[in-house]
């Protein structure tokens, strides 16, 4: 099988991955299984960008998502009723409008795939140290704007979460 | 030939380290016991608890064997001697040993048990407090070496190991480390005296095996990985490169898994305060150092 054949191959199995780990996300009654699933199906983006070559976003993506999912995790458990879906709690609502709206969504993506203009396919792929320094100039240069206003919402809403838990003057924790 | 010499020295590893973890518990040295030790458990029943989240539990322990071997495919322990030298190799550590945290999740939720489940969202707790001190430290140090890779990392010490060149960071990093791998002082999720064995509590038989061995094999991972970015790695003189690679992680791991069964557990507050008050500004400033220094000291 040539590199490129197998390239595809693993790119599928992977990608098959990512849409089967996001459809338990829905079907199972657990929180922290839905959470470890949506985890599960990031970690296999991932896995895309492994086997496409962009080995450190690749890395960043498995990295991230891991701790990102697992605080969502506690979140979830803290804030539902029924986080270990003893009660077989039903995890899709508003059916009808999450249809259309996943459906607008997937039409868009599917248009901005189907209809942008790409510009011509790269030749040759980057060695992977040269990808690293070319995204670091990238974010540091061009992008900085965009990469460093995400940055500072970022701070801000930890500022934010943590005013929020800290408990009011007089008020001590029981 | 590379990845079964790999293999093999990771064996030698897990075994010598449960042999130093059983002498600095009990107080005697014996290389047989953790033999004699995992033999019993394979032969004792292996337990499933009542309403447990059966996949969780049973693949806790093997994804966090596996996470821990991920990481030790990054690792040299010479020139050449590597499973696999990725241009990521540093950052690659961290995001294989991120899944110890997903691994503990479930094995606290899997089984059913209070104490389990206290056991994995503590770590989780204990995780906020150390991911920056592993993350900002590794920082310092691929900036040094001008890249990730971890054989450049090794190659970018040969005239000083980063111990002396950023102490800073090497602290840092050694207690990130021992928090990762939950040991003493910092083994909240398994806290023998309050959590009777936390995450562990609910797993018997083979499957405690794994978890155990898992465990081991990411003591060694995060030991090579102090090797490799502070130490040096395979450098010295006189020996081999594979023997000081050797000697130098067994000794990183083994001061890890004796120095904090000298301190009281710390609490799960104290440590985050600490590691967000002290750990991560001082962390700020090892980069800050290490900055300065690679512009104003010619190469």
């Amino acid at each position: 099988m040539s590199g490129s054949a197998a390239e595809t191959l693993f790119l599928v199995f992977f990608g098959a991955a990512a849409v089967w780990f996001g459809i338990v996300v829905f079907r199972t009654h657990s929180m922290v299984r839905s959470a470890i699933a949506l985890l599960f199906a990031q970690t296999a983006v991932g896995a895309m960008f492994l086997v496409m070559q962009a080995e450190f976003l690749g890395v960043l993506q498995i990295m991230m998502m891991a701790s990102e999912m697992s605080i969502m995790a506690i979140f979830m458990v803290m804030f539902m009723m029924d986080p270990g879906g003893l009660g077989a709690m039903e995890m899709t609502h508003q059916k009808r409008l999450s249809l259309k709206a996943g459906g607008a969504g997937f039409a868009f993506a599917l248009g901005v795939i189907l209809l942008g203009g790409w510009g011509p396919a790269a030749q040759e792929v980057p060695a992977a140290a040269a990808q690293t320094a070319a995204l670091g100039r990238e974010l540091l240069g061009r992008s900085m704007f965009v990469f460093e206003s995400a940055g500072l919402t970022i701070l801000t809403a930890m500022i934010a979460a943590t005013m929020v838990a800290i408990a009011p003057q007089g008020e001590k924790e029981g | 030939m590379t990845v079964l010499a790999i293999i093999a020295a990771l064996l030698a590893g897990v075994w010598l380290l449960a042999a130093i973890e059983g002498w600095a518990a009990h107080g005697r040295f014996s290389l047989i016991r953790p033999l004699a030790a995992a033999l019993a458990l394979l032969g004792r029943e292996s337990i499933v608890p009542r309403k447990a989240d059966r996949l969780f539990f049973e693949v806790a322990p093997v994804l966090l064997l596996v996470a821990g071997l991920l990481a030790v495919a990054v690792i040299p322990l010479a020139p050449g001697l590597i499973v696999v030298d990725l241009a990521t190799g540093a950052l690659f550590v961290n995001a294989a040993l991120a899944y110890v945290l997903v691994a503990l999740i479930m094995a606290g939720w899997g089984p059913d048990g209070a104490y389990a489940m206290i056991g994995g969202w503590r770590f989780l707790g204990q995780f906020i407090g150390y991911s920056m001190l592993v993350v900002m430290p590794i920082t310092a140090v691929a900036m040094r070496a001008e890249s990730l890779s971890t054989v450049e990392i090794v190659a970018s010490q040969a005239d000083l190991w980063n111990i002396a060149y950023q102490p800073l960071g090497f602290v840092l990093f050694v207690i990130a480390a021992m928090a990762l791998a939950w040991l003493p002082p910092f083994d909240l999720p398994a806290a023998e005296g309050d959590l009777a064995g936390g995450i562990e509590a609910e797993y018997a038989g083979a499957r405690l095996l794994v978890l155990r061995l898992a465990r081991m094999v990411i003591v060694l991972a995060l030991a090579g990985a102090v090797t490799t970015f502070y130490l040096g790695g395979w450098l010295g003189p006189w020996l081999p490169s594979w023997a000081w690679s050797g000697l130098k992680t067994l000794a990183v791991a083994s001061a890890m898994l004796m120095l904090g069964r000298h301190l009281p557990r710390i609490r799960e507050a104290r440590f985050l305060e600490l590691c967000w008050k002290a750990g991560v500004p001082l962390a700020l400033v090892n980069i800050f150092l290490v900055g300065v220094i690679a512009l104003v000291v010619p190469t």
